[in-house]
């Protein structure tokens, strides 16, 4: 007689900017900070390989590529087979990311959908269809090269308001993570979100950096106090542009970590036009 | 008219490539199939991005929908910040 699987545990949790610029125009950052974003990136690709996970819970928002604003969900899961990115040849070349087929982890994704509506979180349902912009395509670039890793991509809403409260992102994590535990597929699961951090897409203060409210948030996630991470108010992220509302998914990864974060770099980088970090929980 | 109908068709201009070609040959005729009415129609004939921002429109699909038809990055950054001329 065997001996049954233990529940599945989340091996590694990341979280790193998105920027279109650091896959796009890498080159039009200062060589020192470009070394350092780059440097932490190739970093935590060597700590995913090391970890082997069996799949990628991948969370970001998504850029009004899928959705719109006739349908704009708080939160959703995917369930799909596998995701095309970037969604079209001109995203691809703006990317510079080759447009290809990412692998999903189908059953981890219903897994996990089925777990958060027991949880009474009440995500979308993305059985298929769902494309990828820079919210993926730009970090697995560096930290998934060959896209070996199965994914279940996590969509939050960052992108109009109202947004979900810095509370609810974190609790959605601490649900992921007790979700992971209750399956036996996946056994080491690796949590990735990316977004943020302060910048304005769109806007005229377009390339501005509040490194101010961005240290702050790092601190905040170095400690992992839940208390000072969901504290958060809209108008507080706000103020840091409305790029800065993908915080939340790191905040869902924090949920999920359960503990503090290192930051393995930062660096206001206006010609990303994006407050860039990489940073990797203290599992 | 909501601002619902000039999401759509800023949506539907990035993602819908026949709309954007649509849109690009005959702004009108796109304009008029969306509902689009009054100074939120003039705004976007003009590619005012300034007035349609500060009048709601969510400036990630303006942004996107301005570079699917092909307006520079400079030119809409200049356009939203007031400092270009209609």
């Amino acid at each position: 007689m065997s001996t049954p699987r233990t529940g599945g545990k989340i091996v590694g949790a990341f979280a790193a900017s998105h920027s279109p610029g650091i896959t796009g125009w890498p080159e039009r950052a200062a060589e020192d900070a470009r070394k350092a974003v780059e440097g932490a990136y190739a970093e935590v690709r060597r700590r995913i390989a090391e970890l082997e996970p069996d799949a990628v819970i991948a969370v970001s928002v998504e850029h009004f590529t899928n959705f719109s604003l006739g349908n704009l969900p708080a939160f959703a899961i995917a369930t799909g087979e596998d995701y095309l990115g970037p969604a079209t040849p001109e995203m691809a070349k703006f990317l510079n990311v080759p447009q290809h087929r990412y692998p999903g982890d189908a059953a981890l994704g219903e897994h996990l959908y089925s777990s958060a509506l027991d949880a009474e979180f009440d995500p979308a349902l993305v059985q298929g269809g769902l494309e990828f912009d820079e919210n993926f395509c730009v970090p697995l670039k560096h930290l998934d090269p060959d896209s070996r890793y199965p994914l279940v991509p996590v969509i939050v809403n960052g992108v109009n308001p109202p947004w979900p409260t810095a509370k609810r992102c974190y609790d959605f994590g601490r649900m992921l993570r007790g979700a992971v535990a209750r399956q036996t597929a996946a056994q080491r699961v690796v949590v990735l979100a990316t977004g943020g951090l302060s910048h304005w897409v769109g806007l005229p203060e377009s390339g501005d950096i509040n490194e101010k409210f961005d240290r702050d948030f790092l601190a905040r996630l170095e400690s992992g106090d839940p208390a000072r991470l969901t504290a958060f108010t809209r108008e507080e992220i706000d103020a840091a542009g409305n790029g800065a509302h993908e915080i939340r998914t790191w905040l869902v990864a924090a949920g999920a970590a359960a503990t503090g974060f290192d930051v393995l770099a930062y660096e206001p980088v206006s010609a990303w036009l994006t407050g860039t970090s990489v940073a990797a929980a203290r599992i | 008219m909501s601002l619902y109908e000039v999401h759509k068709l800023l949506w539907d201009v990035r993602r819908v490539r026949d709309v954007t070609e649509r849109y690009r040959s005959d702004p009108d005729a796109v304009l008029d199939e969306y509902g689009v009415e009054g100074d939120f129609r003039t705004w976007m004939k003009d590619l005012d991005f300034k007035s349609l921002y500060e009048h709601d429109v969510n400036p990630y699909l303006l942004y996107f929908c301005a570079i699917q038809l092909e307006v520079d990055r400079a030119d809409y950054y200049a356009r939203i910040r007031g400092v270009k001329a209609r």
